[in-house]
């Protein structure tokens, strides 16, 4: 009798088993990329795409925002009010890129602050601040761990690379401070991003990401452009402004992005262990 | 054969009921039209014509797979645990019909560093902060509309063109009178008061979060998607 209720209870136990492990269970999150190797540290990663933000928003701020004004384009903070025809300025061409990344899978953060910001609400605080400082001094940039959101962060100087970036925010009414030169520490991007080192495929997604982000918003404006009821409309092509009333389609953006970028990005990418 | 004693009978015959009437609860409400009673509550103002499906998303896996996972991950042999049932609801599952471009307060920038103290006040890092669901007709479930001043005690306007500059209204503490004007997320189009007596009555804005009319008016610049939206948008993808 005791022998027949071990069975029992053995065969139980053994079918139970086997119901339990026989599917296999869930793929664990991340298992396929966990056998990948990591080819950067998030610093190198950062760097390289802090290095894209850099030229795009030279380009974007020089060539479009500078040359475009003289042609009589307009840029407004308000650009996406129905009752504003301009396009966006640099700092909220930034931000216009960070929110498509944030709607892409990459898990990149992407924020521009100062300690004189135009918009009061964009002033850096706390650990920011106090890195703020360090990288005025510098300009080198700086990298913390994030513990509340366990998130590595990085940050990196925001240059006046442009006399379109001096004369906006010295001439701004809002501004809290009126004497910026070329060449003047302005701010700082900040980046974030969850792991500490990141495969080859990782790295092309963060620097795709932020690619993809870049055309979306210079699609945003192009949009924008074309609802205009009031303003002349440039004509868009091969051109840029320099050349007339023109503006480059967001390939021909793209393609001169990568033009001045890609030879830093490549060397960093090849240099890979 | 075995000899089976009556209560040990009973217990299988008990077993078997059980059983079916488990199968038969669990069938029953895995149905859309019993969707209400296994809801935690009536759905907010905009939501009521949401299935359950539109937020909460089933899980990865089947239920073994889910049930092997878990115990797995009690017993130390995987990293992390799974959804059961249906996956938390997250800021991503709102955005999927609400995402704008022209959001003043997008969640996502409340993750920068600089708002840690902020968001320990108030976490605008995540839509259901103040937007709690299942709470029928409500729209906004914060108890008080002062929570500008987490962040805007050090605003400037230049060229002010409100009677009381924001400057006195910030130095009197009158947090209220923000919302007055300014709907947090921007989406709505209506002409702004420049006399504080004209602005929305701060008791009309506590009714519009409570689920009655909207006193920003009904023009906005975009229209969250509708489930069919929703569903077509899903397709496209």
């Amino acid at each position: 009798m005791e022998t027949t209720k071990i069975k029992i209870q053995f065969i139980t136990l053994t079918i139970f088993g086997i119901m339990l492990t026989a599917c296999g269970g869930v793929p664990e999150e991340g298992a396929k990329i966990a056998g990948e190797e990591k080819a950067f540290s998030v610093e190198e990663v950062l760097e390289m795409v802090a290095k894209e933000n850099d030229v795009t928003r030279t380009l974007y701020t020089k060539a479009i925002v500078g040359k475009g004004k003289a042609q009589g384009m307009k840029f407004d903070e308000d650009w996406r009010k129905d009752d504003v025809e301009a396009g966006p300025l640099p700092a909220l061409f930034l931000r216009g890129v960070a929110t498509s990344i944030r709607k892409s899978p990459v898990p990149l953060g992407l924020y521009l602050g100062s300690d004189f910001p135009v918009n009061a609400a964009n002033k850096f605080e706390g650990k920011q601040a106090e890195l703020f400082n360090e990288i005025k001094k510098d300009e080198k940039p700086q990298f913390f761990y994030d513990e509340d959101q366990k998130l590595h962060t990085a940050m990196f100087a925001d240059l006046a690379s442009a006399g379109a970036c001096v004369s906006c925010h010295n001439d701004h009414p809002q501004t809290a401070k009126s004497d910026w030169k070329l060449g003047d520490v302005m701010g700082a991007t900040t980046w974030q991003y969850p792991k500490d080192s990141l495969s080859y495929k990782e790295t092309i997604a963060v620097l795709n990401s932020y690619a993809k982000g870049t055309v979306e918003i210079y699609m945003e404006y192009l949009d924008e452009i074309d609802a205009f009821k009031d303003s002349e409309k440039p004509e868009i092509g091969k051109k840029w402004p320099a050349e007339g009333n023109y503006l480059p389609t967001p390939e021909v953006f793209l393609d001169s992005v990568r033009k001045l970028a890609s030879y830093e990005t490549m060397k960093q990418l090849v240099a890979s262990k | 054969m075995f000899k089976v004693s009556p209560l040990r009978k009973r217990q299988v015959i008990g077993g078997i009921i059980g059983l079916l009437i488990g199968s038969t609860l669990f069938y029953l409400f895995t149905l859309d039209a019993t969707e209400e009673y296994i809801s935690i509550g009536p759905m907010n103002k905009g939501h009521q014509d949401l299935s359950c499906v539109t937020c909460h998303n089933d899980a990865k896996g089947n239920l073994m797979q889910q049930v092997q996972s878990n115990i797995s991950h009690a017993f130390g042999a995987r990293s992390q645990g799974v959804d059961f049932g249906t996956q938390n609801v997250t800021v991503d599952n709102c955005l999927e019909c609400h995402d704008r471009a022209n959001d003043r307060h997008p969640t996502y920038r409340f993750s920068e560093p600089r708002f840690k103290q902020a968001v320990k006040v108030i976490d605008a890092t995540t839509c259901i902060t103040c937007h709690s669901e299942h709470n029928d007709k409500e729209r906004v479930s914060l108890k008080t509309a002062n929570y500008c001043m987490n962040c805007h005690q050090d605003l400037v306007v230049e060229k002010d063109p409100i009677d009381i500059s924001h400057k006195d209204l910030i130095a009197k503490e009158e947090w209220n009178t923000c919302i007055q004007c300014h709907d947090f997320h921007g989406n709505h189009r209506y002409e702004v008061p420049t006399k504080i007596k004209d602005t929305i009555p701060l008791l009309d804005v506590q009714k519009y979060f409570n689920g009655e009319d909207d006193p920003y008016g009904t023009d906005k610049k975009y229209i969250a998607l509708s489930q069919e939206e929703w569903l077509k948008e899903i397709d496209k993808n």
